[in-house]
């Protein structure tokens, strides 16, 4: 556990350039300054870790870096993806508090494969803490001459700087946050062109996710082969997940993929006292819900999560017991993507107010029969309809919930009351008598 | 109007883009003004970081409504940020939101009579295995019980 | 040309790689249903109305910013691209309100067009709707913004084609709303074309509310006659009167815009100070009386006053049609005058018709620079201007030399300061230092010239700029050393290979210039004629107030016993009662056919969209009877075509401006230039009201630096000439710019 993004994690100071350097950290960055690694062999090494994007959408990082033109004149960008907002995911933030210089010598190695000499670190607004520790990192970074012009006496210049953003979700989209760093709303822009094209201030940019880049220096570092073989076919390597909910000890961990689900729900010390496992959301709230069996038979990989009827995401396993009331927790969710459209395109801006407002009516005690086929209705129609995946985020989780909640669902509107809830509390009472 | 001091902050943001590309400080622009002005933004401070930034005051404007961190109306002194969203509700944000808003008499979005404190749910802040969580200032603090709340809050002046 | 071969809806089509669906679409009429896409504005793809199914592509792609591959096969109306738009449609409709009876969109909706074909005939939304307060953005556009779709047309438009950014999307999600920061109104001269790209009721003609509906009007074609553009245009007329001016396309001319003089000015035609009946002025008082009484009057009092036909002015204003200037210039040489002239406004009048200019309105969108001297386009010549910015979009730059740094909608680079009195000076120096780095001689009357820097910078740009014109604006009407100045920019223009645009003169003025619409060397220019010499005149649209350079010379000479003034005009005001002898009503914009010529010399000719409110008559009409009255030659014509021939069969003098004097010129006066606000700029749009109230049409500023005030003894505040005074660091020295909607005081 914990071998790459996580391996500090209980150094003392494991933020700290000494204990970066102290574990191996900037091996990578120093050997390609004094010209030990070539941009193709490091694409290559990277292909042949099976390192997948870890924002979410799990793009092969090898294939998508050798995407940008990087022969092209004129500049091109870096950029990281800090805006770590999916309900239900922190481990970025971990990385930040924890391991930012693996960050930067991830980004300043993706510099100096895709030849480009800037990079922007987008932290959420509120990383207060992460974006003070990831400044102290850079400072350490700049004094130790591993940033700059010219490092270490090469022809390599990379220079990084952290972006703070202000608060919206959308803006974890990558185009959302292009448009963010150009100091606009965060509107996700229609592809193509695509970043690794027309990025940042109109110029090439590549643009991973934190754990990505964090990732990096430890793949090149002990081998392409070596991470593939710490996962499973299609998913190599580890991966962070933050397991919250009804947990005993919620937490993050890295851990193989491939863990089975039962062991990462184990190490978050099992579900609370007395409660039983109802259902798992296995990679963030944009992810279908599954019920407990299917969950405690899949394995934490890209593959095995798709096969039980969801997605490995971002890695953010939210796991609910027997006194969660689904329609209280789908109306959350619902909110939150009605509060968190960007309302540029009509499926998203109409939809997602539309199906807030069915759901909450239904928490209110005012359902309708016919209100959980237009909602289905309703989803099926934002599905794939959208500039970006938030519709299908905000579409996902009602359908998924009615899929395999429908009768507490109908309990809701029939009765205009949990069901969860009351037979909750039924049992409390029974037990207080 | 901007003070020289938020300026100096503010060109500190500009000198990260490309020349041309002032723009991309505005967040950060209106970040410092807001936090100069108390917590809050109003139409002239928008029209100032437009100036300053060489912006249309729409473009400002926009930004400023869209971001959720912009506040457009006085707040507290202090603003409790409090998550509720799903990791946070499963641990039982809701109870303590509501124990929040008897214990200052005010409802979410609303400032306490003193002008001390106001409470705002906002959507998940990335901190979901400390939850439930809330932010005050730059301050995350997670795993929140009824004790701890009181603790908190009897240590803002 | 077409490299690649695609399918739609089964029907093979070529086009080229990389071009838009949607494109390909329209010009192979293939219908795909849309509201955010433009054709000259960006691509958003944000409504998704138009999104078809692309073969091989899971999900469906919207057909405006989807590029066109080698084998793509598309479907615009299979179940799945159906499927797509009709839950677009859907959406849109559920926040949209249902007040379509009392739209003044109703009947030329995209939405409800849409919705037609689309739309469900039950909403299954049973939520409440949105509702968006209104702010207000000004006097021309009505909002209701509970309509808006968000589409963000009009945002696109004042970013890219207004070049001012003034509406935007504000807040987000659901509750994003298009608004502007201020509300004290939009600032654009084009703002108006928002109303036409607002595909639903959201943004409508506010002069316009609830006047007709939009099926109940008569649309003719027509052309707009404000300026040197000519921009194609609809009149959309109701029971006899016109209650809205939309464009009209036309790429070569105006593209798909108008300026919104074209649009709001038509307010004016229905003023209450039409001229309805003729009249005519016994012993000092005023008669209603019939045509033939008037003709009479008028033809009589003529006769008696001009003792000779050199007696005999004939003036006209800058906005006639083509026939009228031709008839009445006929009129006035076959009377026996060569006493005729439009260019009232001009100080310095030699009888050289002015400097011609050589690239067209499309050309100067591919100019790589511009010199601006002495204008300020984006007011004077909306859409000239407009195509100066497309340039500049495309890497143009633009210097200028003016009397005062004005806010154009593009960056300027070098902007030389220089007062009217200077100009010479400075145009001298920026053509010695072209001169001097080409390695030519320079003309004799430059030896003592040395070029400062800013000249020499100036100049560098010229010379380097490989297809550069030289726009030469309006304010060089009312500089006393116009043609010197005319001819160092020819000089300037040839010594540098540049084009020239000469838009000093707006309106039809190259309807007049095409006809002699003024004095050969024997007659008198309008402002020689108010001197003893002249006894009577025949004013065509001429208002005594705005219209000339030295107003009160003109009124005065007017309003002597012993001068008799016909009037032909469409309005009447009290300075017109008290010069004229006999008023003969005429119809004005869109109640006569015509012709204006335009700046790319193109004649386009309209017919009548209304018929004359009362007894007015069209000019042309007027001038053949009254040539027949005074028993003149060649004015049997049948109608107004003949006498289109015949004008367009005229050409002008071409005249040259090289052997003008250059010696001594005093420039140590003070000197004062008056701009109108340009929506005073003629008799129909300084009667339309809602211009009036606009943030342009209230300009009111006599601008002067702190030194000059100095000197005049004026301060923030105080009138100067009738006019506020404003200290700004932005004016030459020695001078006041007076930019206002008042008449000419100076």
């Amino acid at each position: 556990m914990n071998e790459v993004c996580f391996k500090n994690l209980d150094k003392e100071n494991p933020a700290s350039i000494a204990t970066y350097e102290a574990n191996g950290g900037y091996k990578v960055w120093r050997k390609i300054l004094n010209g030990g690694f070539t941009p193709d062999e490091i694409i290559q090494e990277l292909k042949t870790s099976g390192l997948r994007g870890r924002g979410g959408a799990g793009f092969p990082t090898g294939l998508k870096w050798s995407f940008m033109p990087r022969n092209q004149e004129g500049q091109k960008y870096v950029v990281c993806n800090s805006d770590e907002g999916e309900p239900g995911t922190c481990h970025d933030r971990d990385i930040l508090r924890y391991n930012p210089h693996s960050v930067i010598e991830g980004m300043a190695i993706a510099g100096f494969v895709m030849n480009a000499t800037v990079g922007y670190n987008y932290i959420r607004g509120e990383f207060m803490e992460p974006y003070y520790r990831f400044e102290e990192a850079l400072k350490d970074a700049y004094e130790a001459g591993l940033l700059g012009k010219n490092l270490l006496g090469s022809d390599v210049s990379f220079d990084l700087y952290t972006h703070l953003g202000a608060g919206a979700y959308i803006c974890g989209e990558e185009t959302a946050l292009l448009e963010s760093l150009e100091g606009k709303k965060g509107q996700p822009r229609f592809k193509p062109p695509f970043p690794a094209n027309v990025g940042l201030f109109g110029k090439p940019t590549t643009i991973n996710n934190t754990e990505t880049f964090a990732s990096v220096p430890e793949i090149l570092s002990r081998g392409g082969q070596w991470f593939a073989d710490l996962g499973v076919e299609n998913s190599g390597g580890t991966k962070c997940f933050s397991v919250t909910g009804s947990v005993k000890n919620p937490a993050n961990f890295e851990v193989p993929m491939g863990t089975p689900f039962s062991k990462l729900l184990e190490l978050a010390g099992g579900l609370k006292e007395g409660r039983k496992l109802k259902a798992v959301i296995p990679g963030g709230s944009s992810t279908p819900v599954l019920p407990a069996e299917t969950a405690m038979n899949m394995t934490m990989d890209y593959d095995s999560i798709a096969n039980a009827g969801s997605m490995l995401g971002a890695g953010s396993v939210i796991v609910m017991d027997d006194t969660t009331c689904m329609v209280k927790t789908l109306t959350r969710l619902a909110h939150f993507y009605y509060d968190e459209s960007c309302g540029q395109c009509t499926p998203c801006r109409e939809g997602t107010g539309w199906l807030y407002r069915m759901l909450q009516r239904i928490l209110d005690g005012n359902g309708k029969e016919e209100d959980l086929d237009l909602l289905l209705s309703v989803g099926e129609k934002i599905m794939g309809n959208t500039i970006c995946a938030l519709g299908d985020a905000a579409a996902t989780p009602v359908e998924s919930f009615i899929k395999h909640f429908r009768d507490e669902f109908e309990y809701y509107i029939q009765n205009g009351r949990s069901m969860v809830e009351e037979e909750h509390n039924l049992v409390e009472e029974e037990a207080s008598v | 109007m901007i003070s020289n001091e938020a300026k100096k902050e503010i060109d500190f943001w500009v000198s990260k883009y490309p020349e041309g590309r002032e723009s991309s400080a505005v967040m950060q622009a209106l970040t410092i003004v807001q936090k100069e002005n108390g917590g809050s933004l109003n139409s002239e401070l928008i029209n100032d970081v437009a100036e300053y930034l060489e912006m249309p005051a729409i473009s400002v404007q926009e930004v400023a409504t869209f971001y959720e961190n912009y506040n457009h109306k006085p707040v507290g002194k202090h603003v409790l940020r409090f998550c509720h969203n799903i990791s946070c509700m499963l641990n039982g944000s809701d109870e303590l939101i509501s124990y929040l808003e008897d214990k200052l008499g005010v409802k979410t979005g609303e400032v306490s009579k003193d002008g001390l404190v106001s409470v705002k749910k906002v959507e998940c802040l990335g901190a979901c295995v400390g939850g439930p969580m809330c932010q005050i200032g730059d301050q995350y603090h997670e795993h929140l019980t009824k004790d701890k709340l009181d603790n908190i809050l009897e240590n803002l002046t | 040309m077409s490299d690649i071969e695609i399918e739609i809806d089964g029907q093979l089509v070529r086009a080229n790689q990389g071009d838009s669906i949607i494109n390909i679409a329209d010009r192979e009429g293939i219908e795909v249903p849309r509201f955010c896409y433009h054709k000259k504005l960006s691509v958003a793809a944000n409504c998704r109305m138009c999104l078809v199914d692309v073969e091989g592509v899971p999900k469906a792609q919207p057909a405006c910013s989807t590029p066109a591959a080698n084998g793509m096969k598309i479907h615009t109306k299979n179940d799945k691209a159906k499927f797509a738009q009709k839950a677009v449609m859907e959406f849109l409709l559920i926040n949209h309100p249902l007040d379509c009876p009392i739209c003044d969109q109703g009947g030329e909706c995209e939405l409800q067009d849409v919705a037609m074909e689309y739309g469900s005939d039950v909403s299954k939304f049973n939520e409440g709707k949105r509702i968006v307060p209104d702010k207000g953005i000004g006097a021309l556009i009505q909002t209701d913004m509970t309509r808006c779709i968000h589409c963000t047309r009009c945002v696109r438009f004042g970013a890219e084609v207004a070049g001012i950014v003034e509406m935007g999307g504000t807040g987000r999600g659901e509750g994003v709303k298009i608004e502007p920061f201020l509300t004290e109104g939009i600032q654009s001269e084009l703002s108006g074309n928002m109303i036409d790209v607002c595909p639903v009721g959201a943004l409508t003609s506010k002069p316009f509310r609830y006047e007709a509906r939009t099926w109940q009007m008569n649309a003719v074609q027509s052309v707009a006659r404000h300026d040197l553009v000519g921009s194609n245009i609809y009149t959309q007329s109701y029971r006899g009167k016109v209650k809205r001016v939309v464009a009209r396309d036309n790429d070569s001319i105006n593209e798909t815009w108008i300026s919104d003089r074209d649009r709001f000015s038509y307010e004016g035609l229905n003023h209450e100070s039409r001229a309805l009946k003729p009249k005519v002025k016994i012993d000092g008082l005023w008669q209603e009386t019939d045509w033939q009484e008037a003709l009479k009057f008028a033809i009589d009092g003529i006769k008696n006053n001009a003792n000779s036909s050199e007696q005999f002015g004939v003036l006209s204003s800058k906005y006639a049609s083509l026939e009228e200037f031709y008839l009445l210039q006929k009129l006035a040489r076959n009377f026996g005058t060569e006493n005729i002239d439009f260019r009232l406004d001009q100080a310095q009048l030699s009888n050289a018709s002015s400097l011609e200019s050589t690239i067209t309105l499309s050309e100067i969108e591919s100019i790589d620079h511009a010199l601006i001297v002495g204008s300020y386009t984006r007011l004077e010549q909306p859409m000239i201007n407009h195509r100066i910015r497309k340039a500049t979009l495309n890497g143009a730059s633009v210097n200028t030399i003016n009397s005062k740094k004005f806010d154009f909608n593009y960056k300027t680079g070098l902007d030389v300061l220089t007062s009217p009195q200077k100009l010479r000076a400075t145009l001298q120096s920026v053509l010695k230092a072209i001169h001097n780095k080409t390695n030519k001689d320079a003309p004799s009357f430059l030896s003592q010239v040395s070029p400062e820097d800013i000249h020499n910078k100036i100049a560098d740009d010229l010379i380097e700029s490989k297809n550069g014109v030289i726009v030469l604006g309006e304010h060089l009407n009312s500089n006393l050393d116009s043609i010197a100045i005319t001819s160092l920019i020819e000089q300037i223009a040839s010594a540098a290979d540049l084009k020239i645009a000469n838009i000093t003169l707006s309106g039809n003025s190259l309807s007049a210039e095409k006809v002699g619409f003024m004095p050969d060397e024997k007659g008198m220019s309008a402002a020689s004629m108010f001197n003893e010499s002249t006894k009577a005149f025949l004013l065509m649209d001429v208002d005594l107030e705005y219209d000339f350079f030295d107003s009160k010379s003109a009124q005065d000479c007017f309003n002597q016993e012993d001068v008799f003034v016909v009037a032909l005009s469409s309005f009447e005001n009290q300075s017109l009662l008290n010069g004229a002898d006999v008023i003969l009503p005429m119809a004005s914009y869109y109640e006569t056919s015509g012709t204006h010529i335009n700046f790319d010399g193109q004649a386009q000719s309209f017919s009548a969209s209304v018929k004359s409110p009362g007894d007015s008559k069209p000019g042309w009409k007027i001038i053949k009877v009254m040539a027949d009255l005074f028993e003149l030659e060649g004015f049997d014509y049948i109608d107004s075509t003949q006498v289109k021939e015949q004008a367009l069969q005229l050409s002008r003098n071409k005249s040259s401006f090289k052997d003008v004097d250059f010696e001594n010129f005093d420039d140590s006066q003070i000197t004062t230039h008056w701009q109108y606000t340009p929506y005073v700029t003629d008799s129909v749009t300084r009667r339309a009201s809602a211009l009036q109230k606009t943030n342009i049409g209230m300009i009111d500023s006599a601008f002067v630096s702190e030194a000059t005030a100095k000197k005049l003894g004026i301060g923030n505040d105080d009138l100067y000439l009738g006019v506020p005074v404003s200290i700004v660091d932005s004016v030459a020295e020695d001078y006041v710019f007076v930019h206002t909607n008042q008449a000419r005081k100076a």
